[in-house]
């Protein structure tokens, strides 16, 4: 296993240099340029501009610039954002996308769990149907729609919240967030959970369990949960990896100065050091996590082998 | 063949163990052609194709056929069914039928200023009742019911089409990766996860500057590739947990002993068997790929103005939802219900699909 | 199975319906003649959002509104945007002097000036910044603002200067200009009050007051204009291909690049601020509020290099100084107690809010956490609702919104074809639609620029449009129009995605399917590629474009079309219209000259390269304790003048009085 684990973390490395160089090569093929705007620039001022970020060298010569300074994890500075360099904007973006996904997962499994697993407990029950009927809603009601009802609900209406901005943590500016964001995960989970749940409780292992006579909570827990979750593993590595990355429609409705934000715009804007330093930082994330979700498998589901 | 005796290492202490617990072999024959007719668990070749060909002779019991006759016992699930047909029905015959009975089209903007305004449902511009817009009009003025049912349309289509890409890419993939393991798997995943990395508006962006703009019906396909090509990775993430939880079960076991063929194995015998997660994180898919169309609106990739779907009323209507609420509510409820149907319809499927409900 | 589940399903959807309904009915019950909360900020604050996160802080750098608002806090200029009019007014330059053809400009600052952390500000810190914007090292997007100023131009694009190797003397442009060109130039400027021969002899015929600070350096200013190459040589062997008596001249000679220190900046003491420009600018002090010539320190630039932004780094000139910047979240600044005028600073402390999601920042007004917002900020669906309130803003704005016609395409090369789509839209009930804005049929915005004579333009005309068409050779057997015959394929409207931009091209779409019977496809495409398709010409048809002026004057709407061939986006260029534009620069009467523009835009207007559709207004939302704050044509607001007002009786009911600087 250990080795596994290894191998695994040392694999991220050349991952990642590929992930860039598609990234890399991707931008190269878009239209439209950093500086490109409303009025279109005089050429004098556009060549002091690619001459000022080496856009005027040869494509070889910018791509070893670009993999020596992966390598090295310093992804050089912004070209939107002059001055900021993109380190400094990961450092400060990274712990409020982290914050608010990870408080918004924790809520969603949380909930998402317990719901899951009792609506397959009493499958046909009013509880699943309403958990259920619940969970339906949290999937169609997009962030877009229940961000801005939360919004009109307790701020505007009741004047309870505030409605936007970032205020550190712990603060009330993250409650409604942190609702908008983990209303489709916690729907998710409770439906993977339900249907993952149903499958093990009807296999023979849980009957024989149960004809042991082992407790009911035993069973469930240890034995039941187990199998049930594998669904929701699967799930949440991509999900946690993507939800840690930024969140642009619950940042941009709450003004959070998050990851997705700058994300988004860093590709509209075509700023190529910031996507490829976020497109890096992404994809470590997500590897990282995948390769929880992996050794999570193994403790789950011991058939499972690598 | 191996038996659960020889289980992995890691797996020896029981009491942690799902199949440490269990005394018996487990009875997981749940491929879907030897179910019926095939004792608990199937051992040899023998079996199996004595199972296929018995269960051909049974008459009118094929894995379908059952699955349709189960379905139809379901009401939730039929109840699904008919609210589905109904939206596919009206969005497809609505449009004609309101343009020709109110003169109201999807894109109409009356040529009078007075009337380019949202007005309420049922409400007609002097205030009083009228049967013209049911749902109301949205800011310049054009019906709602019209929009929604037009909307229907690209939204219903983009979900079930992407999702159905989704499911192909995903299984197969997936499956193939869990079962053989290994290298491969790793390779696979790998692969994956590259693809989750990728700055997929630039992809996108990249794509429409390089294929955009010849013709609508390329517009759409392109469309349909892009939001194909995420919602795969996840699905495939999914089957491949399953597959690798399935694959050392006993019932592979004997299949792969009796020499039946990879790809046989990993379709007929281990896909089935991870039915269940993979409908539900389909009828999951559907509302995810049709919000993402309004996204990629913004992009310039979703349909093309004044043409509508449900995802770009919705954010729409959220604009003007402490003023014009029936701009989102309308869009808004036509959705969850299709949603809500979509889903009963994916519950009853999976629990008509899934043999071991037969025996419960 | 049962029908609980749908019961279920059914209680749902009434419950969200319900809690639909009830947010809204409670939010509209709660009518007064304010929007939301309003509750003067506890302490003395205001609380501002901003727009769009700000590019940097430093204001040689980024050109935009959204940073032009905070620099007009933290950085002060020679001249600053008046409260009300966005005219210029004097701020760190007491007076100014301009000679008689507008070429050259002597600002005299006031005594005393400090920065923030003491040092003295001074005409050379004037200098130093000037040559700063325009270092091709920095690479300035908006240097071309700068290119107004003798030989800034050379100097930003890295150009030279012909030197005779032996004599030493430098090549002057007349020398090369080809016969055709000096007859052009000399009619050109009929109105050059003072010959440049003349100049060189006389120096200070052009300087009015200040003859008593002559420098070698001014002397140099009124040389003839030295000719500029460009510093490439394959630019410089076709241009010299063209006119060989620039190849003559080329020929033995060195090249000497164009230095920072030959830009037209001087300091001829350390409160005199010189400054010659290349041509005759009227409009220049207007153009000098821009953040671009806003001194900067040179100090804190050259010690921390890209970091002097920071607030731990920054100095500042303005009213307040840099107290704290969090990107995405909020730039906070104080005041200065170094500031000239300080004790007439009313506030302690603004608070920038970055972000342009208009639903949230509405939000925000509402729950009263903000005081005000920057321009265009409410959207045009909520206007029933909110302009009857007494908080709401709206005003002419120095900004214009039209499509821009590709005329290298046909259909769309035809004159006729392009005035038959502008007349066939109902601008009048397009801009009733939007509600904030006004019809433009003309190109310069209106209520903007008084004195300046209104070009009438084409009106709504359908009938008039369909046979314009009719004669393009669209019609049937009979002669009548007929829109089958038009290649409807060869046509697109396209437009960046927005709300407001979609919503105008679908109302513009539904007028041209009306009146000429053509459904013209709408295509939106991301900003970026959206820019690069336009300026390559490869659209069909239609794009979206929008200006806000640049300073307050005709001339920067007019510039958009004076722009090296084609380069506007739409493939039109006249050589004739660039002269009128020029006689007109070179005309001292400003009503004269305002005429003569005028004639300039209707000159255009007849090729119609692009369709006009409204004049934009401020359209924003400012509590009305917040005093000394106007609804100005570029929504910029010199700060200092702002202040919270606590008795509600001198409060703000509508529109403050923005007749009288």
């Amino acid at each position: 296993m250990l080795r596994f684990i290894m191998r695994r973390i040392l694999v991220t490395i050349p991952m990642v240099l590929i992930v860039v160089t598609l990234t890399w090569g991707l931008i190269r093929l878009a239209p439209g340029n950093f500086y490109s705007g409303e009025k279109k620039l005089p050429p004098a001022v556009e060549k002091n501009l690619r001459e000022k970020y080496g856009l005027n060298q040869p494509w070889y010569v910018q791509y070893y610039r670009l993999m020596r300074n992966v390598v090295q994890l310093d992804f050089g500075t912004s070209l939107k954002y002059e001055g900021q360099s993109v380190n400094s904007i990961l450092v400060r973006t990274v712990p409020v996308s982290a914050i608010l996904g990870l408080l918004a997962y924790l809520l969603a499994l949380t909930v998402g769990l317990i719901a899951g697993v009792l609506a397959a407990l009493k499958q046909n029950s009013k509880i699943d149907y309403a958990s259920m009927a619940l969970a339906m809603l949290g999937i169609s009601l997009p962030s877009f729609v229940l961000g801005p009802l939360l919004v009109l609900i307790f701020s505007l209406t009741l004047y309870w919240l505030p409605p936007a901005r970032w205020n550190g943590f712990p603060s009330w500016n993250l409650l409604l967030p942190v609702l908008t964001l983990s209303a489709i995960y916690m729907a998710y989970i409770a439906r993977l959970t339900r249907s993952g749940m149903l499958e093990v409780l009807r296999s023979d292992y849980i009957r024989t369990a149960r004809a042991k006579g082992l407790k009911e909570l035993d069973v469930i827990l240890r034995h039941a949960l187990r199998g049930g979750l594998l669904p929701v593993v699967s799930f949440t590595g991509p999900a946690l990896a993507l939800l840690v990355t930024g969140t642009v429609v619950v940042e941009r409705i709450f003004a959070l100065p998050g990851l997705g934000n700058y994300f988004i715009n860093a590709n509209l804007n075509r700023d190529e050091p910031l996507i490829i330093g976020i497109v890096a930082f992404t994809s470590i994330v997500i590897l990282l996590f995948n390769l929880l979700v992996d050794i999570a498998y193994a403790y789950i589901d011991p058939r499972i082998r690598y | 063949m191996r038996n659960r005796r020889t289980l992995p290492p890691e797996s020896e202490e029981p009491a942690l163990t799902p199949l440490g617990t269990t005394p018996t072999p487990p009875v997981r024959t749940r491929t879907g052609d030897i179910i019926h007719t095939a004792p608990e668990f199937a051992i040899g070749e023998a079996d199996v194709r004595s199972a296929e060909l018995h269960q051909t002779t049974l008459k009118g019991t094929s894995l379908w056929r059952d699955a349709w006759r189960r379905l139809l016992k379901n009401r939730l699930a039929v109840f699904g069914l008919i609210v589905v047909c109904l939206i596919l029905v009206a969005s497809l015959a609505g449009p004609y039928v309101i343009s020709h009975t109110t003169g109201y089209s999807y894109d109409f903007i009356p040529k009078d200023s007075k009337l380019v305004k949202s007005f309420a449902p049922f409400i007609a511009p002097d205030g009083s009742f009228s049967w013209t817009h049911p749902m109301g009009t949205d800011n310049a003025g054009r019906d709602i019911l019209a929009r929604v049912l037009i909307g229907g349309r690209i939204s219903l289509m983009v979900g079930i089409i992407s999702t159905f890409v989704s499911l192909l890419i995903g299984i197969s993939y997936g499956a193939t990766s869990g079962y053989l393991g290994g290298r491969a798997d790793n390779l696979m995943m790998r692969i994956v996860d590259v693809l989750y990395s990728l700055p997929y508006m630039m992809i996108i962006i990249v794509l429409l500057a390089m294929f955009g703009g010849r013709s609508p019906l390329g517009q759409l396909v392109l469309l349909f590739i892009a939001l194909g090509a995420v919602s795969w990775l996840t699905m495939a993430r999914i089957v491949r947990g399953q597959v690798m939880s399935l694959k050392n079960q006993e019932f592979v076991l004997a299949a792969r002993a009796t020499g039946v063929s990879t790809s046989r194995i990993i379709f007929r015998h281990l896909v089935p068997n991870t039915l269940g997660p993979v409908i539900v994180y389909a009828t999951l898919t559907i509302p995810s790929v049709m919000l993402q169309e309004a996204f990629l609106s913004f992009l310039g990739l979703g349909v093309q103005a004044p043409l509508a779907s449900w995802g770009s009323l919705a954010a729409d209507g959220i604009q003007n939802i402490a003023i014009f609420p029936w701009q989102l509510i309308f869009p808004g409820v036509t959705m969850a219900l299709t949603l809500f149907s979509l889903n009963f319809l994916g519950d009853g499927l999976r629990d008509a699909l899934d043999p071991q409900m037969r025996k419960v | 199975m049962d029908l609980h589940a749908s019961r279920w399903v059914q209680i749902a959807c009434v419950l969200l319906t319900l809690a639909l309904v009830a947010a809204s009915c409670t939010t509209r019950a709660n009518d007064s003649q304010f929007f939301g909360l309003v509750k003067p900020p506890a302490e003395n604050v205001l609380r501002y959002i901003s727009g769009d996160e700000p590019e940097s802080l430093d204001p040689q750098v980024s050109s935009g509104q959204p940073e032009a608002r905070i620099y007009m806090a933290i950085f002060a200029g020679l001249v600053e945007y008046g409260p009300k009019t966005d005219a210029p007014i004097p701020e760190l330059a007491e007076h100014w002097e301009v000679n008689n053809d507008n070429t050259e400009f002597t600002f005299h600052l006031r005594p005393n000036l400090h920065w923030s952390n003491g040092d003295p500000l001074t005409a050379q810190d004037f200098v130093y910044s000037f040559r700063r914007a325009l270092s091709p090292a920095l690479a300035s997007r908006s240097a071309y603002l700068a290119y107004y100023i003798k030989y800034a131009e050379g100097y930003n694009s890295g150009a030279m200067f012909v030197r005779d190797p032996q004599s030493g003397a430098f090549v002057l442009a007349r020398d090369v200009e080809l016969e055709a060109q000096t007859k052009a130039a000399e009619t050109q400027s009929p109105s050059a009050p003072v010959d440049q021969k003349q100049l060189a002899e006389h120096p200070e015929l052009a300087k009015g007051e200040t003859t008593e600070l002559d420098t070698p350096f001014h002397h140099f200013m009124h040389e003839p204009d030295r000719l500029v190459v460009s510093g490439d040589e394959a630019e410089r062997a076709k241009a010299a291909a063209t006119n060989p008596k620039l190849k003559a001249a080329l020929a033995g000679k060195e090249l000497v690049p164009v230095k920072a220190e030959d830009i037209g900046v001087e300091a001829p003491d350390e409160q005199t601020v010189r400054i010659s420009l290349a041509q005759p600018a009227p409009f220049f002090v207007g153009l000098l509020a821009h953040q671009l010539f806003r001194p900067v320190p040179r100090q804190a630039i050259e010690r921390f290099g890209a970091a002097w932004t920071q607030p731990q780094n920054m100095i500042c000139s303005g009213a307040f100084k840099l107290e704290q910047w969090k990107p995405y979240n909020v730039i906070v600044v104080g005041r200065n107690p170094q500031y000239w005028d300080a004790s007439n600073v009313n506030l302690d402390k603004i608070y920038f809010y970055p972000t342009n999601e208009a639903t949230t920042m509405m939000n925000m007004y509402k729950a009263g956490e903000v005081d005000a917002t920057y321009n265009h900020t409410v959207p045009p669906a909520w206007l029933d609702r909110i302009r009857p309130l007494k908080d709401y803003m709206n005003a002419p704005e120095m900004a214009t919104e039209y499509y821009q016609i590709n005329i290298t395409k046909p259909p769309m090369n035809d004159v006729r074809v392009r005035k038959a789509f502008n007349m066939a839209i109902d601008k009048q009930a397009l801009s009733d639609f939007r509600k904030v804005t006004k019809p433009l049929y003309a190109f310069m915005p209106e209520g903007i620029f008084p004195g300046y004579a209104k070009v009438p333009g084409d009106g709504f005309d359908p009938a008039k449009a369909r046979k314009l068409l009719a004669e393009a050779g669209y019609r049937d057997a009979s002669g009548n129009y007929d829109p089958t015959k038009f290649p409807i394929n060869q046509v697109e409207l396209s437009y960046n995605p927005s709300e407001s931009n979609r919503a105008v091209a679908e109302f513009v779409q539904a007028q041209w399917k009306q009146n000429l019977k053509l459904t013209v496809p709408l295509k939106a495409i991301e900003w970026k590629t959206f820019l690069d398709t336009r300026s390559r010409l490869e659209y069909k048809g239609f794009s979206r474009a929008g200006w806000i002026g640049d300073y307050a004057d005709p001339f920067t709407f007019l510039a958009l079309f004076y722009t090296p061939k084609g380069d506007n986006g739409t493939g039109w260029w006249d050589p004739k219209y660039v002269k009128m534009l020029d006689d007109a620069n070179h005309q001292l009467d400003p009503q004269k000259r305002y005429a003569l523009l005028a004639q300039a835009e209707s000159y255009m207007l007849d090729a119609q390269p692009v369709i006009p559709l409204l004049t934009n207004a401020t359209n924003l939302m400012k509590k009305p304790y917040v005093k000394g704050m106007y609804p100005n044509p570029q929504t910029l607001h010199a700060w200092k003048f702002v202040y919270i007002e606590r008795d509600p009786a001198k409060w703000d009911y509508g529109v403050p009085d923005m007749s009288a600087e």
